[in-house]
């Protein structure tokens, strides 16, 4: 089953950048989205497995579309002449970085923790409030904060005069 | 059930689970099939017409019902026809795209009263309580259904159909806020989200009492959500021929319009879950397995009837004034139910 849901988030995340027409683009992007939320479902947690297909998948790339649609061109242009050293700039990177990330991961104190845990509890929805609005509640509120701050300021770039 | 598993030699889980799968893919289906000849039937009746009559098995009409099956077969026989200039994958997805988030969303939504057999608890939903997903399920469902018809629209290549989609989506993501809201003051009240103890916990009083304000706002974002008049902008005949349905034709067409009656049903399976007690039955404490279904099967498609009848009565708003009431009439009053709620649970402690 990890297999799976790991295939579909990775062709998602893959086809996301080779797409060259960006609402095929956009909709990969959903699939790899929902790939996600499968692991999310994997990993005893449904709630943030719902809550990543209604707000990822099902609000934000629909918004996104929406504003590529509203764009004239849906093909990406073609570069004005080809740069190869980017792409060998970029294997460079991805073999120096790759088994560094994989160490890194391998190494971490918390993979060995978590093979001798036992299962986790199911996450529910009163868990997850508990836990906002008990344990993390003044990051939540700085979040909250943060966010309404965003919202004002596109309101007041979009809309010159009030 | 043990009787009736031991027959076809499965152990009673499995046959269960397989009973649960045919009746929740194929009930609404066939409901949504009936549907397309009660809406034709249901708008001949209130335009003073007679509607779709002719069509007839062996020269008996049964009242237009064998229309249902004409109009399969023609779609089924006719040319399969795709735009020249249109993305062909993204063309014959975007049926799928439709169609499947539309069956997948009863699969919480209990039928009917869990009963006991031979020693084993069988639930009336596909997926048992406990899951974790809950109500949450149907709405991350719902949210997925947009994608059908974005994907139709933009694939066409059609101006009419972009237009009648991004209508489509704009409409679906700003009703999906307040739609959100008012549910959430329900899981509030009955301080859980599992729709098994939703409908519990709406013993003795159906949440529509309660929740007045929120089933009104909830009601009216499931016409925006599924496009049904008077919120039908994905299409209009008069502005944008059909819409995102525009290049449409044969079974890819007729598999789009199933799925928005399939819609329907669920909507109308949500609303009776959410507000009018699910399989809850007026005066009778434990309606038992029958009755329950019986009950649950009479609301909702007395609501799939409201669906119809709505359609043929009022009017259809202009574009604008959807999203301005979408945005400044149901989210105002959503959160002044959900406050309302929150208050009311503090008072009390």
């Amino acid at each position: 089953m990890f297999l799976i849901f790991a295939l579909i988030t990775l062709v998602g995340a893959l086809m996301t950048f080779s797409m060259r027409n960006l609402v095929m683009a956009g909709l990969s992007l959903v699939l790899c989205f929902i790939g996600v939320a499968g692991l999310f479902l994997l990993l005893a947690n449904p709630v943030a497995a719902a809550l990543q297909m209604v707000v990822y998948s099902g609000a934000i790339v629909v918004l996104v579309l929406f504003v590529i649609m509203l764009l004239a061109s849906h093909e990406e242009e073609e570069p004005k002449r080809s740069r190869p050293i980017q792409r060998w700039g970029s294997v460079a990177a991805i073999i120096a970085l790759g088994p560094g990330a994989v160490l890194l991961v391998k190494s971490s104190p918390f993979l060995a923790s978590s093979q001798v845990a036992p299962p986790m509890e199911v996450m529910t929805l009163h868990r997850l409030g508990g836990l906002l609005f008990k344990e993390h509640l003044v990051a939540f509120e700085i979040a909250g904060l943060l966010l309404l701050a965003a919202m004002i300021a596109a309101v007041s770039l979009v809309k010159r005069e009030l | 059930m043990d009787t009736l598993s031991a027959l076809l030699h499965l152990s009673p889980e499995t046959f269960w689970m397989i009973v649960k799968i045919l009746v929740v893919f194929a009930g609404p289906l066939t409901i949504a099939a009936l549907l397309t000849w009660v809406e034709r039937r249901g708008s001949a009746m209130i335009q003073d017409r007679i509607g779709p009559n002719r069509a007839a098995i062996f020269g008996f009409r049964l009242i237009g019902l064998p229309q249902i099956a004409a109009d399969g077969i023609k779609a089924f026989l006719k040319e399969d026809l795709v735009p020249a200039e249109a993305n062909k994958v993204l063309f014959w997805l975007a049926p799928l795209l439709a169609f499947i988030p539309a069956v997948l969303g009863m699969a919480v939504i209990p039928f009917g009263q869990s009963f006991e057999s031979g020693g084993h608890t069988y639930h009336m939903s596909l997926l048992d309580p406990g899951n974790g997903m809950g109500m949450l399920f149907p709405m991350a469902i719902g949210a997925m259904a947009v994608y059908g018809v974005l994907v139709a629209a933009w694939s066409s290549n059609n101006k009419w159909s972009i237009l009648g989609g991004m209508r489509a989506s704009a409409q679906m993501v700003s009703d999906e806020l307040s739609m959100s809201l008012a549910v959430i003051a329900i899981f509030m009240t009955a301080g859980a989200y599992d729709p098994h103890d939703l409908i519990q916990a709406q013993y003795g009083l159906w949440n529509v009492v309660p929740h007045f304000l929120g089933f009104l706002v909830f009601f009216t974002c499931m016409f925006a959500e599924t496009n049904r008049l008077p919120f039908d902008f994905a299409e209009g005949e008069s502005e944008i021929v059909a819409g995102f349905l525009t290049e449409y034709g044969s079974m890819k067409f007729a598999l789009i319009y199933l799925s928005e009656y399939i819609h329907l049903v669920v909507a109308s399976a949500l609303i009776v879950t959410l507000y009018f007690g699910g399989w809850r039955v007026p005066f009778v404490a434990n309606p038992g397995p029958w009755l329950s279904v019986a009950s649950f099967l009479a609301k909702t498609l007395f609501f799939c009837w409201v669906f119809v009848w709505v359609r043929w009565t009022v009017p259809r708003f202009r574009y604008d004034q959807l999203m301005k009431m979408g945005w400044k009439v149901l989210l105002p009053l959503s959160l002044i139910n959900f406050l309302f709620h929150a208050f009311l649970m503090f008072r009390r402690g």
